[in-house]
């Protein structure tokens, strides 16, 4: 799916120079599901952010589905973004003045899909995640776990090959995390790749692989037995 | 606690420099040109209150009939014949004036001077009072009696002490100075600069004219000039409806009725309308523009403030999360950030008053003004427009601030939310409105303004020289000699004689008919007096027939010939209704004169329509012919070594007629004299709509700033879902779009409401003030969308992952 290979971030300012990424090389399978852990600070979500292609890196490649996309310009990486790559973040990021429908629907909008094959593949999503009965609510109406499901949903929607997950159980309690940690690994074993970050190690039991990042350095790699 | 709030306006001030040197300055700008214009009002309005009968002095204007065609509603002044008839037959009218100026050459020992002389009736001192310095009121009882001001007696004298001294007008007859007054104040109508009248500098008995000119007041019915201005003074316990009564009578049933018919009625205005009177009469209210334009520009600047206010109040959501956190209520932030833009008002107000302490010299200077800003007087209005600006704009924001709750302060930053949106939708739509009608007003003005600057093009008015005062007697007989002398200078082509030049704001008519007495079928002609030259000197082509020759003696026969041939405009070939310039030829119209000499006058040639009194004169009908009475001499110089021809101009002058020095300016600066009365007003109307329209601008951005701002995770959010840039600014600015249309909605009515109020002032006017409204509406949206779409793109393009980050 992707690999990283002597990739490093630097953010400079007029007097501090911070590595957050120092020559890492990481490789991810298509049907991964793979978490990032790892204290605050050490790098996961700059990460995260230039597998999803949101943050450029400073040196190294990037290969993405046998592309080098590193020094692409942005509108390019737009383009392969919302083809391949959905999102789900740990304080959701809906937006208030939609519903969920419209919010899922989003995601398709700047596809250049036809409004009926929107609504069609919103409603399958919806019934998928278990939120159609919401579907005209605003996310200020639901639950936390609801709206992670809504912004699942709408990481989904447009098939997605992979989906990035930055703490997505971060702000909810235990039992709507499991709630969507088992729908991440149902996504999962449908084939969908996903990467995730996070500080629970009981959450990032439920991928294949963990990667554990220190100071910008990649320290170990654990790989475990299909569960 | 106060003290710890202007504290923390003051450091916030500090520290937010860009930030507030636009909100200080946008306020500032908007307090100066509201203060300015306020004060520029009240000056104009509170013109002649120097005068101690100020309350009881009113003029007696003329109105003209519509028939007249004059494009004024009315003239300051009644015919000199009707004073005298009017004290007679009200009784209790005590006191009567009028003025009438003329310019004469003042012969003071070896020196000579051209002085401007208000000649008035003994009365005029009785009405006004003024400072002697050297004798009294009853300075021009005696017919050669001569009042001059003080500043007037340096110029002529070199001294003040000048009573009893002589000076002899146009070397005939001798005027005696009789009274020495101190300058009249810049602010009386009779130094105003919204008339265009010659400073008031030295007063004659109206009587030496018989002597001078033969001009008899008392029994003038025909001539009547705008600031030759008729004065009564109002009876004590009187009132101006007792005396609009009384003077109706009195025009009722002692003018004429012939006269009737041109000037429909009389009209007594107290005098504090004097001052306005031209603006007023061509209706164009030019103080009621210049206040509501400052008051518009203040509300922009105000606006400004607020949406700045609001959208910097987003970045210190922090500390007033934490300020409530330590316990602070409601009030106390409300009061903190009303402190706040109360403070900011106060800077601003301060830095407007610096500003206009700055320009108002200069001001003055270029206007012959004296405003001042009086702080005594003016303290206490300064001090509650302060109070109001700083609560009004500061209002909506300190509210907005102080109602969010402490928690979500403290961890999103403040966010608007629904509750404001109408609110700030009605200020981008009021924005918008002000923005466009501004643009809108500033462009027809232009357009109208480049129409009337385009009659200069008319006539090659920067190669013609004009010389005035050929009439003057003693000058008159060697008009001829002068004639070919000048035609001797080797840089002149062309001198041709004329009672009136192009731009000279006269309009001297009388009637006639295509058939013979017949008055049913009478038109008002312009007539000009012109001699064989002048078409070919002013290039004033032919459409049909033949220019006037010295060789045909009907083209010349005298002023008592009962026939003549003329040439006419082609506006006046269709009103006689002898068909198209062509069918003119040939043709007759007879003139219908008092003394019944039904003059027969043949078309020989016929000149298109040009418009030969220029500015905000429409085309009228115009008769040109042959004749003595030949007050101007015009003469086309040519374009090379014209400065020698000058020169050789003044020697020719100089020698022929030695005992008037020469009075001569090209024509061009006829044209800039008369249209300095309009560049003044435009320059003042317009100066404050394009600060107007700029702050609006500026406000704009502020706006677009803030609502992106509001907006920014949401930018984010679907920035990672694949929106482009354009697509997220296209978004930002459909945002504006609702306000946009119903700002065009009440802007474009507007602009056109005032538009065609503007372009009433001129007979001669622009077409399609609709299609440059709607053209000012299309830039007004551009100007407004680059600037929210400038910002956008900024918004838009910025990382979103900054975006989205929640820690």
């Amino acid at each position: 799916m992707l690999k990283l290979h002597n990739l490093s971030k630097v953010y400079r300012t007029d007097e501090v120079e911070t590595v957050a990424l120092d020559n890492v090389n990481i490789e991810i399978e298509s049907g991964e599901f793979v978490a990032i852990m790892g204290p605050s600070g050490c790098g996961k979500s700059t990460l995260l952010n230039i597998v999803g292609m949101l943050d450029s890196s400073s040196s190294g490649d990037y290969v993405f589905m046998g592309e080098n996309v590193a020094g692409y310009p942005e509108s390019k990486l737009s383009n392969i973004r919302k083809q391949n790559i959905g999102f789900i973040f740990q304080s959701f990021n809906l937006i208030d003045e939609l519903t969920v429908e419209e919010n899922i629907e989003l995601a398709l909008l700047y596809h250049n899909i036809p409004a009926n094959v929107r609504r069609e593949r919103v409603a399958k999503v919806m019934d998928k995640v278990g939120i159609a009965h919401r579907a005209k609510h605003m996310p200020s109406q639901l639950s936390g776990g609801q709206q992670q499901r809504v912004a699942v949903a709408r990481a989904v929607v447009g098939d997605q090959a992979m989906i990035l997950a930055d703490e997505p159980t971060g702000n909810l309690d235990s039992a709507h995390g499991q709630e969507v940690m088992e729908m991440l690994q149902a996504l999962n074993a449908e084939g969908t790749t996903i990467v995730m970050v996070t500080h629970s190690p009981a959450h990032a039991d439920y991928a294949r692989r963990t990667i554990n990042l220190f100071d910008g350095h990649v320290v170990t790699e654990n790989l475990r037995a299909a569960v | 606690m106060l003290n710890n709030y202007i504290i923390t306006a003051l450091r916030n001030i500090l520290k937010n420099r860009l930030y507030a040197l636009i909100n200080i300055a946008g306020l500032a700008i908007g307090l100066a040109v509201y203060v300015a214009g306020t004060v520029l009002v009240d000056y104009e309005r509170s013109h002649d209150r120097n005068f101690a009968n100020f309350d009881r002095i009113y003029t007696v204007s003329s109105l003209f009939s519509p028939s007249m065609n004059i494009g004024f509603r009315a003239t300051d002044g009644a015919y000199s014949a009707f004073v005298p008839i009017m004290k007679a037959s009200i009784s209790e009218l005590e006191y009567a004036a009028q003025i009438r100026r003329d310019e004469f050459l003042l012969s003071i020992g070896e020196d000579d001077f051209y002085q401007n002389i208000r000649f008035t009736s003994p009365d005029f001192m009785r009405i006004f009072d003024f400072n002697y310095i050297h004798g009294d009121a009853t300075a021009i009882d005696r017919p050669d009696g001569l009042m001059i001001t003080r500043s007037t007696a340096m110029r002529l004298f070199g001294t003040i002490d000048v009573l009893g001294r002589s000076a002899r007008a146009d070397h005939s007859e001798e005027l005696t100075v009789t009274a020495v007054v101190e300058d009249l104040p810049a602010n009386t109508h009779f130094n105003s600069s919204l008339v265009g009248t010659s400073k008031f500098e030295a007063v004659g008995n109206v009587e030496i004219l018989k002597a001078l000119k033969g001009y008899d007041a008392d029994q003038n019915w025909g001539d009547l000039s705008i600031n030759n201005t008729t004065f009564a003074l109002l009876p004590e316990g009187r009132d101006a409806t007792w005396l609009q009564a009384a003077v109706s009578t009195a025009y009722d049933e002692h003018y004429p009725e012939d006269v009737k018919e041109n000037i429909s009625g009389l009209e007594v205005a107290h005098l504090s309308k004097a001052n306005t009177f031209l603006w007023d009469t061509v209706g164009l209210p030019v103080l009621t523009s210049i206040s509501i334009l400052g008051i518009l520009v203040l509300v922009v600047a105000c606006v400004n403030y607020t949406n700045l206010a609001i959208a910097q109040s987003l970045g210190r959501a922090r500390e007033v999360g934490l300020r409530r956190t330590m316990g602070a209520n409601r009030t106390q932030l409300l009061t903190q950030f009303l402190t706040e833009s109360l403070v900011t008002a106060t800077v601003s107000m301060f830095m407007a008053l610096v500003l206009l302490e700055a320009v108002i010299p200069a001001f003055n200077q270029l206007l012959g003004k004296a405003v001042s800003l009086n702080y005594g007087e003016l303290l206490p209005w300064l001090l509650s427009t302060v109070v109001v600006v700083g609560v009004v704009s500061g209002g909506y924001p300190a509210f907005l601030i102080a109602r969010t709750d402490p928690i979500s302060a403290l961890r999103d930053g403040a966010k608007g939310g629904r509750a404001g949106g109408f609110l700030r939708s009605a200020m981008i739509g009021l924005q918008f409105v002000i923005a466009i009608f501004m643009l809108a007003t500033v462009m027809v003005m232009y357009f109208q303004n480049q129409r009337v600057r385009e009659t200069i093009n008319l006539f090659p008015t920067s190669q013609i020289y004009v010389l005035e005062r050929l009439t003057t007697e003693g000058v008159e007989s060697r008009a001829e000699t002068l004639r070919s002398e000048l035609l001797r200078v080797p840089g002149v082509a062309n001198v041709s004689f004329s009672n009136q030049v192009p731009f000279e704001q006269s309009n001297k008519t009388y009637d006639v008919s295509p058939v013979p007495g017949d008055e049913s079928q009478k038109i008002s002609l312009n007539r000009i007096r012109i001699d064989h030259d002048f078409l070919t000197t002013y290039d004033i082509p032919l459409v049909a027939g033949r220019d006037l020759s010295r060789d045909i003696s009907l083209d010349a026969p005298g002023d008592d010939a009962q026939t003549i041939n003329v040439v006419i405009n082609e506006l006046a070939a269709s009103r006689l209704g002898l068909g198209s310039a062509s069918e003119a030829i040939g043709k007759s119209f007879f003139s219908l004169v008092d003394e019944g000499s039904d003059r027969q006058h043949i078309v020989v040639g016929v000149m298109p329509d040009q418009n030969f009194l220029g500015l905000h004169n429409s085309v009228k009908p115009f008769v040109f012919y042959v004749s003595e009475n030949r007050f101007y001499a015009s003469l086309r110089i040519k374009t090379d070594n014209m400065e020698g021809t000058i020169e050789g101009v003044h020697t020719v002058w100089d020698n022929v007629v030695p005992d008037f020095p020469i009075q001569a300016k090209f024509l061009n600066e006829t044209f800039e004299g008369v249209y300095t009365i309009y560049r003044s007003v435009n320059f003042a109307l317009s100066g404050f709509a394009a600060i107007a329209l700029s702050l609006a601008l500026i406000g704009l951005f502020g706006l677009a700033a803030f609502m992106a701002e509001q907006r920014t995770r949401e930018i984010g959010i679907r920035r990672v879902l694949g929106a482009s840039v354009p697509q997220l600014v296209r978004l930002l600015i459909w945002q504006f779009s609702k306000p946009v249309v119903w700002a065009l909605a009440i802007a474009l009515p507007l602009s056109y409401f005032a538009a065609g109020q503007y372009l009433n002032v001129f007979a001669d006017r622009i077409n399609l003030p609709i299609g440059i409204i709607a053209v000012a509406g299309i830039i007004g949206i551009a100007a407004a969308w680059s600037v929210v779409a400038s910002h956008a793109m900024w918004v838009a393009r910025a990382n979103p992952i900054t975006a989205l980050r929640n820690e």
